[in-house]
Order: C-alpha cells, then sequence, then structure tokens
C-alpha cells in the first residue's frame, strides 16, 4: 500500500512554512472562493441525499400507515418501530440468510469475474473481443428483460433448460420445478445475479490487469515463481484496489436486491422463509402498508450494510500493509 | 466581491428551479381528462365493453379525455399508495373485493351517491356488501365471477365420458379414463396449480370446512378443524389424480390456458372466462360446474368481483362517478354477462353456467387485514407444503392457522 500512501501525503497541502500575513478583504475572498465553487455541490448532495435521508429517519419514528398517508401526517412514536423490528425474529432469520446470500453471490462474483478477466488477457484479438462483445451484451439486458428470459428458460411446462439438460442425459429434467423451495429459489436468484454483476467485474478487473507490468511478470517467472505464485505475489496486489472496490460495491448491491428475487420467485411466491433484507422492507413497509417500519428497516439495513463494508474495507487495507 | 455574488445567484437559481420542478409535480392535475385504473381482465377479456362506455361518457362530456391504464392484481395496490403519497391517484381505480376493507377504513375513497347507478337497488348483496363502510357507498360493484371447469369436449368424448361429471367421484374416475387415453408426458386430466388457492380452499367449503371465524371478537384459524382437513386431504387426493402441473406454483405461471391451448390438459379449473384463450380448442371447448363430493351438487367455487371506487384526492370526482355509471349500467353489463362475468345486479342474472355455479359458493372472511393474508400467501404456501409432503396435512393447516389468526388480529 506504499503507493497509496505517498499519494495520498501528495494530496494534502503542504505543511505552512511562511509568517502570518496580514488578513486582507483581498486575501479572504482568495480563501473563500473555495468554498463558494464547492458550495454548489455541497448544496445539490444535500438536496438530493440529505434531505430525503433526514426524512426518512423522520418517518422511522412515526407511525404512518395508509390513514397516515392519505392525510400527509404521521403520528410520532419515538424508536417503537425500531424495537418492533428488532424483537421480530422474522427480522434476524431475514438478516442471517440475506448476509449467507451475499457472501455467496460477491463471492462467486469475484473468482468467475478474476478467473474471466485472466482468461480475457491470453486470449488472440478477435476471440477476446467476441467474448468481451458478448460480455457487453450481457451488461446491457435491463433487470427486467433478464428476468423473463430466465423465467422463460426455466419455465416448468416447457423451459429450454430442462429440455437440454434432459436430452443431454444430465438426468430427468421434464415438469422440473425449479422455484419449489427456499434453496433452489435463491439458487436461481444467485445464478442471475452473478451472470449480471459479471460483464462489470470482469471488464473493470482486466482494465485493472492491463496495468501490471509484464517485466514483473516475467522477472517473477524467470525466477522461477509458478503461475499461482506470479498471481499471489505480483498480480493481486497491483489490482487489489481495483477488487476492493468492486467486492465493497458487490456488497452494497447484493445486501439490497430486490429487483431480481422479487420478479423471479415472483411474489405470490414469497414467504418469510425466502425473504432477503430487500423483500422483507418491501413485505413490512408497502404490502402492509406500514411506511414508518418500512423506513426504519431500511436505516437499518444502510447501518447494516456500512457496517460490512467498513469491516471489509478496514480487513482489506491491513492485509496491504503487511505486504 | 462580484464572484461571490454570481455564485450566490447562481446558487439560488439552482434551488429556486428544483424548489419549482417540486411544486410543479405535485399540482400536477388536469380537469380535460380523467384516468381509470382496470384490471388486465378487462384489457384481454371485455376491451370493446371499456370502449363503449368510454363513448357514451364522452357523448355526455365532450372533450373530456379517458385515459384509460390497465394494471396487474399483484402489484396495483402498491402503484395506488404510491399516487396516494405522491398525490396524482387516478380517478377511478378497480378493487377486487377482498381489498376494499382496508382501504375504506383508512379513508382512501369518496364516498358515492348509491341511489345515482342504474340497477343499485338489486345490486348482488356479496358485492355490495363489499364496497360499503359505515353505511356509505364508496365501491360500485362491477361484475363477479364464478369459477368452472373448462374442457375439450373431444378428449371426453375419446375417452368414452358421456356426461359430464355429477360428482367429485366420477370426476376423479373420469381423470383416470383421460389419463388412460392420453398417454403424453406431462398430461394433465385436470390441469390445476398446486398452489391455486382459489380451487385448495373450494374443498375446504365443500366439506364443510372454513378458513377463519370470529369468536369472542377474536378471529381464530379454523384449518384444522376435522371438516376442513377432509378437504384439504381431498384436494390432495383429487390433485394427485389428476393433475401434473407444479404443486409449488401458482395458476398464472403458466397461465392454465396456454397449457390447455398447448394441448397438454383435458380440462382446467378457474374463472369463467377462461374459455376465451383456448387457441385452435374453441370449437372442442365447453363448459361445466365443478361437481361436490355429495352427488348431484356443484362444488362451493370462490366468488370473485370487483368493485369501482373514485378515490379521494381525485380532483375530478363528479366526471370519475358519471364514467362508473356508464360502466356499469344495464347496457355493459349486458354485454359484461356475454363475455361470461355475472352481472352486478339480481335483475340481470340470467341462466348461464356461470350464474347456476354461483349459486353456490363462498367467499373470504371479512376482515380487515384480510389482504394481508393474501398478500403474505400464508394458503398458498400451505398447500404446496401439503402436496409437496413437506408437512402433514395436520401440520400445514394448523401452521397456516395459527399464521392467518395473528394477522386477522392485528390491531
Amino acid at each position: 500500500m506504499t503507493t497509496d500512501r505517498t499519494a495520498l501525503a501528495a494530496g494534502t497541502a503542504p505543511p505552512r512554512t511562511r509568517r502570518r500575513r496580514r488578513l486582507t478583504a483581498r486575501r479572504i475572498f482568495a480563501a473563500s472562493v473555495p468554498y463558494g465553487l464547492i458550495l454548489p455541490v455541497v448544496g445539490a448532495i444535500a438536496a438530493i441525499l440529505g434531505y430525503p435521508l433526514y426524512r426518512l429517519v423522520r418517518l422511522s419514528t412515526q407511525h404512518y400507515g395508509l390513514f397516515e398517508l392519505i392525510r400527509h401526517k404521521g403520528q410520532s412514536i419515538g424508536l417503537h418501530n425500531y424495537g418492533l423490528i428488532l424483537h421480530d425474529p422474522v427480522f434476524w432469520h431475514t438478516l442471517l440468510r440475506t448476509v449467507v446470500f451475499t457472501v455467496a453471490n460477491v463471492a462467486l462474483t469475484m473468482v468467475l469475474g478474476t478467473l474471466l478477466a485472466l482468461l480475457l488477457t491470453r486470449l488472440s484479438t478477435w476471440v477476446r473481443l467476441l467474448l468481451t462483445s458478448g460480455l457487453v451484451l450481457v451488461w446491457s439486458m435491463p433487470v427486467v428483460v433478464a428476468v423473463q428470459v430466465w423465467d422463460w428458460m426455466t419455465n416448468f411446462e416447457n423451459g429450454i433448460v430442462n429440455y437440454v439438460l434432459t436430452q443431454l442425459g444430465v438426468g430427468d429434467y421434464f415438469h422440473h420445478d425449479w422455484y419449489a423451495t427456499a434453496f433452489s429459489q435463491l439458487s436461481m436468484t444467485t445464478a442471475l445475479i452473478v451472470w449480471g454483476a459479471l460483464p462489470f467485474v470482469v471488464i473493470t478487473i482486466y482494465a485493472g490487469l492491463s496495468q501490471v507490468p509484464h517485466e514483473l511478470v516475467e522477472a517473477a517467472r524467470s525466477d522461477g515463481a509458478r503461475a499461482w505464485q506470479v498471481f499471489r505475489d505480483v498480480t493481486f496486489p497491483i489490482v487489489k484496489p481495483v477488487l476492493l472496490i468492486l467486492t465493497s460495491l458487490s456488497i452494497i448491491w447484493d445486501f439490497g436486491v430486490f429487483t431480481q428475487p422479487y420478479l423471479l420467485i415472483g411474489q405470490a411466491k414469497i414467504v418469510p422463509s425466502n425473504y432477503l433484507m430487500g423483500i422483507y422492507l418491501f413485505e413490512e413497509g408497502y404490502l402492509k402498508s406500514d411506511f414508518g417500519r418500512g423506513a426504519a428497516i431500511s436505516i437499518l439495513m444502510l447501518l447494516i450494510v456500512a457496517l460490512l463494508s467498513v469491516v471489509y474495507v478496514r480487513r482489506m487495507v491491513k492485509l496491504g500493509d503487511v505486504r | 466581491m462580484r464572484l461571490r455574488v454570481v455564485v450566490a445567484a447562481a446558487i439560488t437559481v439552482v434551488l429556486g428551479i428544483a424548489a419549482a420542478s417540486a411544486s410543479a409535480t405535485s399540482s400536477r392535475h388536469q380537469a380535460s381528462g380523467i384516468t381509470v385504473w382496470l384490471q388486465v381482465d378487462a384489457q384481454s377479456g371485455w376491451p370493446d365493453v371499456v370502449a363503449a362506455a368510454t363513448q357514451q361518457f364522452q357523448k355526455d362530456h365532450p372533450g373530456v379525455n379517458v385515459n384509460v391504464q390497465y394494471q396487474s392484481w399483484p402489484d396495483h395496490l402498491q402503484k395506488f399508495d404510491a399516487t396516494l403519497a405522491g398525490g396524482n391517484s387516478p380517478d377511478v381505480i378497480e378493487m377486487g373485493n377482498t381489498e376494499m376493507t382496508k382501504y375504506m377504513a383508512a379513508g382512501a375513497f369518496a364516498a358515492l351517491q348509491k341511489s345515482s347507478f342504474e340497477n343499485s337497488g338489486t345490486w348482488l348483496k356479496g358485492l355490495a356488501a363489499s364496497g360499503t363502510f359505515g353505511g356509505k357507498t364508496y365501491g360500485v360493484p362491477y361484475y363477479a365471477g364464478s369459477r368452472l371447469v373448462t374442457y375439450r369436449t373431444d378428449l371426453f368424448k375419446k375417452a368414452g365420458i358421456a356426461k359430464v361429471p355429477a360428482s367429485l367421484a366420477e370426476y376423479t374416475a373420469d381423470a383416470r379414463k383421460l389419463l388412460a387415453h392420453n398417454t403424453k408426458k406431462g398430461f394433465s386430466p385436470v390441469y390445476i396449480a398446486g398452489e391455486d388457492w382459489y380451487v385448495g380452499m373450494s374443498f375446504v367449503f365443500d366439506y364443510g370446512g372454513s378458513i377463519a371465524k370470529t369468536y369472542k371478537g377474536k378471529w381464530i384459524g379454523t384449518l384444522d378443524t376435522p371438516r376442513s382437513l377432509a378437504g384439504l386431504a381431498a384436494f390432495k387426493r383429487f390433485f394427485d389424480a389428476a393433475s401434473r402441473a407444479s404443486k409449488t406454483t401458482l395458476e398464472t405461471r403458466p397461465n392454465p390456458y396456454d397449457v390447455y391451448a398447448q394441448g397438454q390438459a383435458a380440462s382446467m379449473v378457474g374463472p369463467g372466462w377462461f374459455s376465451c384463450c383456448v387457441g385452435k380448442f374453441k370449437a372442442q371447448t365447453a363448459q361445466f360446474v365443478m361437481p361436490s363430493h355429495t352427488k348431484g351438487q356443484p362444488m362451493p367455487g370462490f366468488l370473485g368481483g370487483s368493485d369501482l371506487a373514485v378515490p379521494a384526492p381525485s380532483s375530478n370526482k363528479s366526471l370519475a362517478a358519471d364514467w362508473v355509471k356508464d360502466f356499469t349500467d344495464t347496457t355493459s353489463e349486458k354485454a359484461l354477462q356475454a363475455k361470461g362475468n355475472i352481472p352486478n345486479a339480481t335483475n340481470l342474472l340470467g341462466t348461464s353456467i356461470n350464474e347456476r355455479a354461483a349459486a353456490r359458493s363462498w367467499f373470504v372472511p371479512t376482515a380487515k387485514h384480510w389482504v394481508d393474508v393474501e398478500n403474505g400467501n400464508i394458503l398458498r404456501n400451505m398447500l404446496a407444503q401439503i402436496l409437496t409432503g413437506k408437512l402433514t396435512i395436520k401440520q400445514a393447516a394448523s401452521s397456516a392457522g395459527d399464521n392467518i389468526a395473528s394477522v386477522l388480529n392485528q390491531a
């Protein structure tokens, strides 16, 4: 992490060694220009992020149901919503399930993404172009369309996946229900999410890999390092910042995921035993028209994701220090 | 100094625009039109009836646009909630009869003058009750629908079935015959989705059971009473004998009529309008009333239905009510009847098979939180547990019953 350190140091202002000068109007003005210039951005962020967040926090301390929604006026009840949620066993089960789900999704995304990116560096130009275009096509497909296509492919009555697996002799997949149990429902969702997340991860890691100097790899090889050692000791440290960012982003996306499970599993098949946090929030907040509780759940989710990310980022940075 | 002034002015302008656009969206209401939310059933089944009502409406109100937007059952309430919060709710909304109470209790709808609607004196009792709260009318009955068996006459004949079954036992025997004559893999003599709770509960009611009852002011689940359990057991037996549908899927995924249209089913249980969408088998398709386990009687079917309501925030309430009048008058209701629906008033009732099926029907518990039971998929989950054998019938039923009671007894 030494490179990062120097970059950080270069970014901070050099220590002031000159003697104190008199304050003049001109100087005050000069000093305030940067603040003036940044003010619109601060204002915009406060308006589009800060204010909604404030409203969300306020909503989470209110009893706000359908009755209050129509009158646009909630009823303040302090932290009662939080108490209800933290005493709800469904919340804890859902949290555990979502953490496992997130770990599985992020791990699969990152491992497959890294492998595909490494593969990309070894392909001939036109095969690489072919693979990259494939990835971009996946990336450009809207989630809702993708869910529909997956749903068709894995349809109980005449899904193409069932047909192909049966024809290949893998087993009898005729009338196989891919969404029969909570585990299979969430596994299908994982497959869809990882598939959809790969292009961004692969292309970004591939870009990161192009920063690895050839000489270093060759030097390591001529010193007798094997492929795995080259990756671990040369490639990985250089692309680590990229992996760090991608993993954090993936955690944030996968922990709060809603569209894929909601559409793929389908509202009429969603029950507490297959809830993910995003779904739990939707069921408690929207379906039951208890918007205050929904707001409280989303605040809790925000805190949990922040916690997960901080723990992870700290670990990764520490790991770098040792090296 | 000038620069700061410029910056300050720029910020003011930016914030001003933001504020202006925020206030502009909340007052976006045009008097030149009304927005109507109907369910997709109307779009696929009777778009011409909708168009005719709108035409009639525009004769009386020239220049008023009617923007009909079709919604789907699973998510129309969330969309509606969002519009209530945003202040841009539709002027007319179709509500399922099981969905009305929660919204009427919250004051989401405008009270309507009952007598101004045609045939309001003879509205179907069950439907009229679902649109009444505290003595006021908030929902105008739109139509009711009973559930029927839609079947392939050619396949029944080929299997040597001379007349439609008069009892559940006969229907089960027929299913075996049909299966023997149609050996194609995955073929269903009677297509029923495993989680189709409308069919499942019909068996429960047929055996004298029920879903929940009030006792001393509290709801208690009654799915684990001996009669309800007998009904659930009969459902499992019939399903195992007759349906090759997934035990863990719903009646919309896939649509039963799509399976039927592909030649993969000899019959299916569902709303009467299922006969609309049978593809190339139109000429070989007929319907009968689902038979009870008691010979000669119909099995009680779910009496579904819809009401039309005018949301309270609408700024065109009288125009909205006028459109509802045109859409529920005798002409429109007769047209709906011709499409296989049950009209909203007793004086319009005919002797069609639908209307005969409606003679024995069941309805969900009339509780404010019933809609949460439906949305929570408690009954669907129970049926899947029973059919897959994950739980015994008794275990699944008593756990579902407890769940239902706790949802219905919420404050």
